[in-house]
């Protein structure tokens, strides 16, 4: 008998002393307020003077590059609009170049649905006030005349720092995009402050690098039109995990909703998805992908995807379906009581 | 190896199972909420007993209603209401964010299910 109760007693030692191991969380968290949004970051196995003073550092970049590229508040960006608007050259800071080019490069790789100069239709929309309530429908005349001047990528001129347009109505505006390159930074300053195993979560997006430990990341998608989680994902090593959705930015007009994600094709929000949800090793790739995909909808989404080198995605259309191409499928696991159709793709290559 | 051993033995494996899901994926409640607002400066509130925090922001006051262990945006100065309809917050690793008058909740637990959550 006492041979059991000193086996038991060990049992119970050994239990309890796992049970103490979990509570020592290895994972330093850190948010801040940038870009209009909530940034989380997370570190895993990283020293708290280091990783203080690196997502310090991460704030200070984020809080100049929002600074750098708001498309509406005084700075160069907007500087640079009134001067393309004005059709005059304009020079660029050379550090906000490589920012223009790749979403130059992004919109071309997507027939232009995510067009990074459609400034001025975003502010017919009412989307640059940060405080947007009772939203009122734009004129249509003024929509027309935006579409019949249809600016893109292809109107910009770049002569080493002096760009110019030969379109009136080109202004940019890279809200679907910033985030994305600013997360890629912030990866980037990560790395070289000897950081592997991190979440860097901007407003719902992320990018992830690493793992947890001796584990997988684990990523919860959350539903678009309920509260709780729709599906999750376990990742290592670099992925980008992006969402768009019409739920993130909108207002309602006799019980109509108007969201964010507007079609460039033909003026008004792109009504037949409800979200996108994009996996991708580059954050800005991801981002301008996840916008793009919205646009292109249910229909047209894989062609895109393809054409811009996308090979996981997951789009709810506005009827509930699921379409997904088989990558992506074999990836997510969908929460229980989650029943909805889903629409499966050919694979993209 | 004596009857005890092997009595002792099964049940370690019997409760292996059990205590791996358990812990690792366990979808807890969460035992605290973490509330920054825009200076960045973070309060830990337990989510017992019931009571309304009044959190100051760039716009006024957020009311964070304490209730049954939950924790949610009761009301908020900002015009979209967005952080109100989030609901509440019940389970580890939930947040919500009222980004106009920069003022967040995220509830803590021992193991929350996710690391992260996109949206």
């Amino acid at each position: 008998m006492i041979k059991l109760f000193t086996r038991l007693s060990c049992l119970l030692i050994i239990l309890g002393v796992s049970g103490c191991e979990q509570q020592k969380d290895p994972v330093y968290h850190d948010q801040f307020f940038a870009f209009g949004t909530l940034i989380d970051i997370s570190l895993y196995g990283v020293e708290q003077p280091l990783a203080e003073t690196v997502c310090r550092q991460i704030e200070e970049d984020f809080m100049d590059m929002h600074a750098s590229w708001h498309a509406w508040q005084p700075g160069p960006l907007s500087s640079l609009n009134s001067h393309l608007s004005a059709l005059e050259a304009g020079t660029i800071e050379p550090s906000i170049l490589p920012l223009l080019m790749e979403a130059h490069r992004l919109s071309r790789l997507s027939a232009g649905l995510f067009n990074p100069v459609m400034g001025n239709l975003i502010a017919l929309w009412g989307f640059h006030d940060n405080a947007l309530s009772i939203g009122t429908l734009p004129d249509n005349a003024a929509i027309n005349e935006w579409l019949a001047q249809a600016p893109s990528s292809n109107d910009i001129n770049i002569d080493g720092t002096l760009l110019s347009s030969r379109n009136p109505s080109v202004a940019y505006d890279l809200g679907g995009f910033t985030k994305g390159y600013a997360i890629d930074h912030a990866i980037e300053r990560l790395r070289a402050a000897g950081i592997y195993n991190a979440i860097v979560n901007a407003g719902g997006d992320l990018r992830a690098i690493g793992q947890h430990g001796d584990r997988p990341w684990r990523i919860g998608i959350r539903n678009p039109r309920e509260n709780g989680i729709l599906a999750s994902i376990e990742v290592t090593g670099d992925n980008s995990v992006f969402t768009s959705g019409d739920y993130e930015r909108f207002f309602e007009v006799d019980g109509k909703r108007y969201h964010h994600i507007i079609d460039p094709r033909t003026g008004f929000p792109a009504m037949s998805t409800t979200s996108v949800t994009v996996i991708h090793s580059n954050a800005a790739t991801a981002d301008a992908a996840a916008t793009a995909l919205f646009v292109a909808g249910p229909d047209q989404w894989w062609s895109t995807a393809h054409d811009m080198g996308i090979r996981y995605v997951m789009l709810i259309d506005t009827q509930g379906t699921i379409h997904m191409n088989p990558s992506m499928q074999s990836r997510i696991r969908f929460e229980p009581g989650i029943n909805a159709e889903i629409s499966l793709s050919a694979p993209l290559q | 190896m004596t009857r005890a051993d092997r009595i002792l033995i099964l049940l370690a494996v019997c409760a292996m199972p059990f205590l791996y899901v358990h812990l690792w994926f366990g979808d807890e409640p969460a035992r605290f909420a973490q509330i920054r607002n825009g200076s960045n400066s973070l309060v830990i509130e337990t989510l017992q007993p019931d009571r309304l925090l009044h959190v100051a922001g760039p716009l006024g006051e957020s009311i964070i209603e304490v209730r049954n262990g939950r924790i949610r945006f009761a009301s908020s100065p900002c015009t979209t209401q967005v952080c109100v309809r989030s609901g509440w917050l019940t389970k580890a690793g939930e947040f919500a964010a009222c980004l106009p008058n920069r003022v967040s909740l995220a509830l803590v637990g021992q193991n929350p299910r996710f690391d992260t959550i996109n949206f």
